[in-house]
């Protein structure tokens, strides 16, 4: 979801494209950090300057887990606390009349050897799902969607929307990448595309202010 | 206090002679110039991406990549809008112009005929270019021009621009300037994508995909944000390939 140094590039955080599809009444602060948690997001203080600062009409969208749910990770949150963390940010949001929008962690590249999409997040996703229904906050489920849209493309194709990079190909990546999380341009585009297309499904106010183009 | 003194000493001739050794590079400034496969596009055009805005990713600080590429224009109207002169007129010794024309030179077709430039004066205004870059004692480069997506009934990429990637070579030959050929290369690219994955290279949109084109796009010509990286790493292969000195100032991978 992050802004990405150019050091990094042609890794992609979806909320780079998504900036774009607003219109102008709409500033798109991408706040997300790559390697973080819901437990440090909190713990590095990232989170506190985004409470202080939303105001009413704001919309904080929530996407989390891929560094909650590794218990080797020095980021890694408990089930418990990740539904703690996340409802955190949904109160603090709300207390300032903020409208937050719960995202499930957005699906890796894994495939079985038949071909079918495997799922990575489930046990946090359906943390996700469950937080949303108790508190009735919308919901994007980023990681069914993702997952489909993987295996529409299958095994190979989908390997464009990551950050697969031959030896020599990037000079960031001297050595090449096989990366089966980081997105691509094309990848954060895409993923970008799926949560806009459930902005729109679920009639939020928001959905109003993407970007029309003028007719010629 | 002697000890570290003399130790002091010795770094500072250390650094002196480091820097006589590895003086700072000069910066230079890398033009870029050609039609709309290369030019820049305002955010709300995304993801429609000119191979020019990646390509300025790729370098060091040394480098400031002017992309002066305008959509829509041949060899022969870039001079006559007056894009080229401003150009000519602000080299200094040492920078860069890659050129890269030929999509809006070879459109025959009648509603084109404000852009369509036979080949002798494709010719004509290619040696223009590389001989004003060098009355500045700057570097011309040659690029074919990219490929359009056009398979044959066997699932083989055609060639698109036949005439002016010759004109090229030929140009490139008579004036020994250091040619890319993207054309062929970025054929290449798409080829071994195949008919159904290179189509992830260009500005294909489902209707309501993408909010800047509601009704969707189905465009072989131009490149999304991911066909314009890709094309840009093959522009660079090419420097790499061509041993032009550029190449030198490729960044350095700061990735951990």
């Amino acid at each position: 979801m992050s802004n990405k140094e150019v050091k990094a590039y042609p890794e992609t955080g979806w909320g780079m494209p998504f900036t774009h599809f607003f219109d102008s009444t709409i500033i798109v602060d991408n706040r997300a950090r790559n390697g973080r948690s819901t437990k440090t997001f909190i713990g590095e203080g990232l989170w506190q300057p985004v409470a202080d600062n939303v105001t009413e009409g704001d919309y904080v969208f929530i996407q989390f887990g891929h560094n909650d749910e590794v218990k080797t990770k020095a980021s890694y949150t408990t089930e418990e606390e990740y539904v703690n963390n996340l409802t955190r940010y949904i109160n603090e949001s709300r207390l300032k009349k903020a409208i937050p929008v719960l995202i499930t962690p957005v699906a890796r590249r894994k495939f079985d050897l038949l071909g079918h999409i495997q799922g990575t997040h489930d046990v946090y996703s359906n943390l996700v799902r469950e937080v949303a229904r108790k508190n009735d906050v919308p919901l994007i489920d980023l990681d069914i969607k993702s997952q489909a849209l993987l295996q529409q493309l299958g095994p190979e194709t989908s390997k464009l929307l990551f950050n697969y990079l031959d030896p020599n190909e990037h000079p960031n990546y001297p050595e090449g990448k096989k990366d089966d999380t980081h997105f691509s341009e094309l990848g954060a585009r895409k993923m970008a595309e799926i949560v806009l297309a459930e902005i729109r499904n679920l009639k939020l106010g928001i959905s109003n202010h993407i970007y029309t183009p003028v007719k010629k | 206090m002697r000890l570290s003194m003399s130790k002091k000493t010795i770094c500072f001739i250390a650094i002196l002679l480091m820097g006589f050794v590895l003086p700072p590079k000069k910066k230079i400034k890398v033009y870029l110039i050609g039609d709309s496969t290369m030019c820049e596009y305002e955010p709300k055009r995304a993801p429609l991406t000119g191979w020019g805005m990646p390509f300025r990713y790729l370098f060091d600080s040394s480098v400031t990549i002017d992309n002066r590429a305008k959509g829509g224009r041949s060899t022969r109207t870039f001079i006559s809008e007056n894009w080229w002169q401003p150009i000519a007129d602000s080299l200094q010794e040492g920078d860069y112009v890659l050129m890269q024309f030929g999509h809006n030179d070879e459109a025959k077709e009648k509603k084109y005929k404000d852009r369509y430039t036979p080949v002798p004066d494709y010719k004509t205004n290619l040696i223009k270019f590389i001989r004003e870059t060098r009355e500045k004692k700057a570097y011309p480069v040659i690029i074919t021009p990219v490929t359009r997506m056009r398979f044959d009934k066997a699932g083989r990429q055609m060639q698109t621009h036949v005439e002016y990637t010759a004109a090229c070579y030929e140009i490139a030959k008579q004036y020994n300037v250091p040619l890319i050929d993207l054309d062929t290369k970025s054929r290449n690219l798409v080829e071994q994508l195949g008919p159904e994955r290179a189509k992830l290279l260009f500005m294909q949109l489902d209707p309501g995909e993408h909010p800047s084109y509601p009704e969707g796009q189905k465009d072989n010509t131009h490149f999304n944000e991911y066909g314009a990286r890709r094309v840009a790493e093959l522009v660079l292969t090419g420097l790499r390939e061509q041993d032009i000195a550029l190449a030198e100032r490729i960044v350095k991978s700061a990735m951990k």
